[in-house]
């Protein structure tokens, strides 16, 4: 057995198949905090250093868990150092390839011991004194504490972009929140436990959880540092972020009635060829005009074809919506007077 | 801990403050006489004006009542799903909280399923709303409704309906469709029938409705046609759709064709009825993609009904021989 060798979970099959029934462990402690590494350099002491002394000092018992995003190297020495001289209070998961910052959280709640979980980036981004007026929030009962990182202190270029995305879903979902960027975030633990994310969802947790109906507040709080790129990003970053926006706007209104959406689209489709081809007849019948010559009776045609083939694919959806309704619940209780 | 019940009431509450006690003592009034084990579901969906507190009383009050709050708003459907998946007894009975629907109706609608009938659903003949806002978009809509999905009720927006345990089981409700829960119910081999009911004018609040869904109505018809008609053979809904197709194509090209004939000057003439055909024959072959690219959804609907074993759940078995 190598000293360094990473311990790779085996797989369970069960427990791939029946998520719910996962054994969870004991809720022992009052914090977890979950710190996904996707890199190697990774700062994994300075924010173990940094939240630690500050859950310290608000007399709190924690936990740190890491997850090793599909890395390897330097970080991954750096904690199993820290454990050696720590022990049970650093905590590592490894994923041998990389899967996301929402599989990363997901496998943590399965093992965090603590009823709160603070998610951090792999460095320190916020200041942590925040950390107590966040988890003050908490005990005012809010169910999840989202991060506003004002003022800013990365680059004019990235803050204009940041602040047109969250402008653009903050429009789209008719939501309040002003940063969903920034994963400092403190959450009870009912609620990763509820909440199904997958992919690139971690980014719009605050919303998810919104929507489930928990209390999510927004807290300013003190921007220390930002890693990433300064500028412009690549030209894939761009793409996937409007898609994230397409994906929210799709899940969070129309999940329940895919035919809403796919049918809304098709009809204007379907409608605006229908226009054009009324418009040549108009001119064929009235003007005597030749319409064959002219391409826009292939365009019209094609719209009408392209509107009901979107309408067919709302009817699918429909279809997948009925055949899993008794697993979807549309509503949280809160709570019960028998 | 569930206790088999004879009657489960449910109301969804949403800012019915001054309406709740009356409601309740009419409730009691109409159901106590009856002698039944019966329970009174109210679902708050998050009201705002104190609604919520006096259900609390209401149920310190009176043993015979749960409430069941949201976390927040979610609407009514939800409410309805809310209340029937709390509900316990052997019949459920849905009714407004506003007051519109009057409590003495549901002993004569238990009478109803006694018969043999497995859901009733009230219809209000005498409204006592406004006409073009309220009563004539519900009219134009039951009949539409009536007519796509074959089951001749009145009046599907009336909240007052009362459901036999096994159907309720069978019924996933979600997503605005109580209107459509009729036409589910028969879909799933349940007996339904309708009852008139008395509508009384609305006293307190304000009506939560508004017109503007029409076109919304026309696409849950649309999924509500393939899903309570076509459930368990969604490839023949997709295979009339695309016969459909079909049939629009070959129109398409024959009157294309016919038209062609038309005066022309003779050197134009040949190089435009070429350009004619060929047009007409892509519009022909477009339409026919069409056909072939439903028969494939129709084949991927097969595979979701298939690997999620709904068509067994959905179907509502009934055992003839044994009395209720």
């Amino acid at each position: 057995m190598f000293a360094n060798e990473p311990v790779v979970p085996t797989p369970d099959l069960g427990s791939l198949t029946h998520l719910e029934e996962v054994a969870r462990p004991e809720v022992s402690l009052d914090v977890s905090v979950v710190v996904p590494v996707q890199s190697e350099d990774g700062e994994v002491r300075q924010v173990y250093q940094a939240l630690g002394d500050e859950l310290d000092r608000e007399g709190r018992t924690w936990e740190i868990i890491f997850v090793f995003d599909g890395v390897q190297g330097a970080a991954w020495e750096k904690v199993e150092k820290l454990r050696a001289e720590l022990g049970n209070k650093v905590r590592t998961i490894h994923f041998k390839n990389p899967f996301g910052e929402s599989v990363c959280l997901s496998a943590a709640v399965e093992k965090a011991r603590g009823a709160v979980i603070v998610t951090s980036p792999q460095y320190v981004q916020i200041d942590p004194i925040e950390l107590g007026d966040m988890l003050a929030e908490i005990e005012n009962g809010a169910d999840f504490v989202a991060p506003w990182r004002y003022p800013r202190v990365d680059p004019m270029l990235n803050r204009i972009q940041s602040v047109l995305f969250n402008t653009v879903i903050r429009t789209i979902i008719g939501m309040r929140f002003h940063d969903l960027n920034c994963y400092f975030r403190v959450i009870k633990r009912e609620v990763l436990e509820d909440v199904v994310i997958y992919g690139d969802m971690y980014r719009f947790l605050p919303v998810i959880a919104f929507r489930r109906g928990y209390r999510v507040v927004e807290v300013k709080v003190r921007h220390l540092q930002e890693w990433g790129r300064a500028g412009f990003f690549g030209f894939g970053v761009y793409v996937r972020r409007l898609l994230d926006i397409l994906a929210v706007m799709f899940l969070t209104k129309f999940t329940l009635k895919p035919l809403r959406f796919f049918g809304t689209l098709g009809g204007l489709v379907t409608l605006s060829g229908a226009l054009l081809s009324g418009y040549l007849a108009f001119e064929k019948i009235f003007y005597d005009q030749s319409i064959a010559g002219q391409p826009l009776l292939l365009i019209a045609v094609l719209l009408i074809v392209l509107g009901v083939q979107i309408i067919g694919f709302g009817l699918v959806g429909e279809i997948i919506i009925y055949s899993q309704a008794r697993n979807l619940k549309e509503y949280r209780i809160e709570r019960i007077w028998e | 801990m569930s206790v088999p019940l004879d009657l489960s009431i449910v109301v969804p509450i949403y800012n019915e403050a001054e309406s709740l006690e009356i409601l309740h003592g009419e409730l009691s009034a109409a159901v106590e006489p009856l002698g039944l084990l019966w329970e009174l579901i109210l679902v708050d969906d998050c009201s705002t004006d104190g609604s919520h507190e006096i259900c609390l009383a209401l149920r310190e009050r009176d043993p015979h009542v749960r409430v069941v709050r949201f976390a927040r708003n979610y609407g009514q459907t939800a409410g309805l799903a809310a209340g029937f998946d709390q509900s316990r007894g052997a019949v459920v009975v849905t009714l407004d909280g506003d007051l519109q629907n009057d409590p003495a109706d549901i002993p004569r609608m238990l009478a109803l399923l006694d018969e043999g009938n497995d859901v009733v659903a009230g219809w209000r003949k005498v409204r006592h709303d406004g006409f073009v806002l309220r009563r004539m978009p519900s009219i134009i809509a039951n009949r539409l409704i009536a007519l796509v999905t074959g089951v001749a009720i009145h009046d599907t927006g009336c909240t007052l309906k009362a459901f036999r345990r096994e159907v309720v089981e069978r019924l996933p409700i979600y997503a605005e469709q109580h209107r459509f829960l009729p036409a589910m119910s028969q879909g799933s081999g349940a007996n339904v029938t309708e009852m008139v009911v008395n509508h009384r004018p609305r006293i307190y609040g304000e009506s939560k409705y508004g017109i503007g869904r029409a076109y919304r109505v026309l696409l849950d018809l649309m999924a509500i046609k393939l899903i309570s008609n076509f459930s368990q053979h969604p490839l023949r809904y997709f295979g009339f759709l695309s016969l459909l197709f079909l049939l629009f194509g070959v129109f398409f090209a024959s009157v294309g064709l016919i038209s062609i004939d038309e005066p022309l000057p003779s050197q134009a003439r040949d190089w435009i009825v070429k350009s004619w055909e060929q047009i007409a024959l892509s519009i022909v072959l477009l339409f026919w993609m069409l056909v072939v690219f439903f028969a494939l959804l129709g084949l991927l609907a097969e595979l979701v009904v298939h690997t999620s074993g709904m068509h067994r759940r959905s179907a509502l078995s009934r055992l003839l021989n044994e009395q209720r």
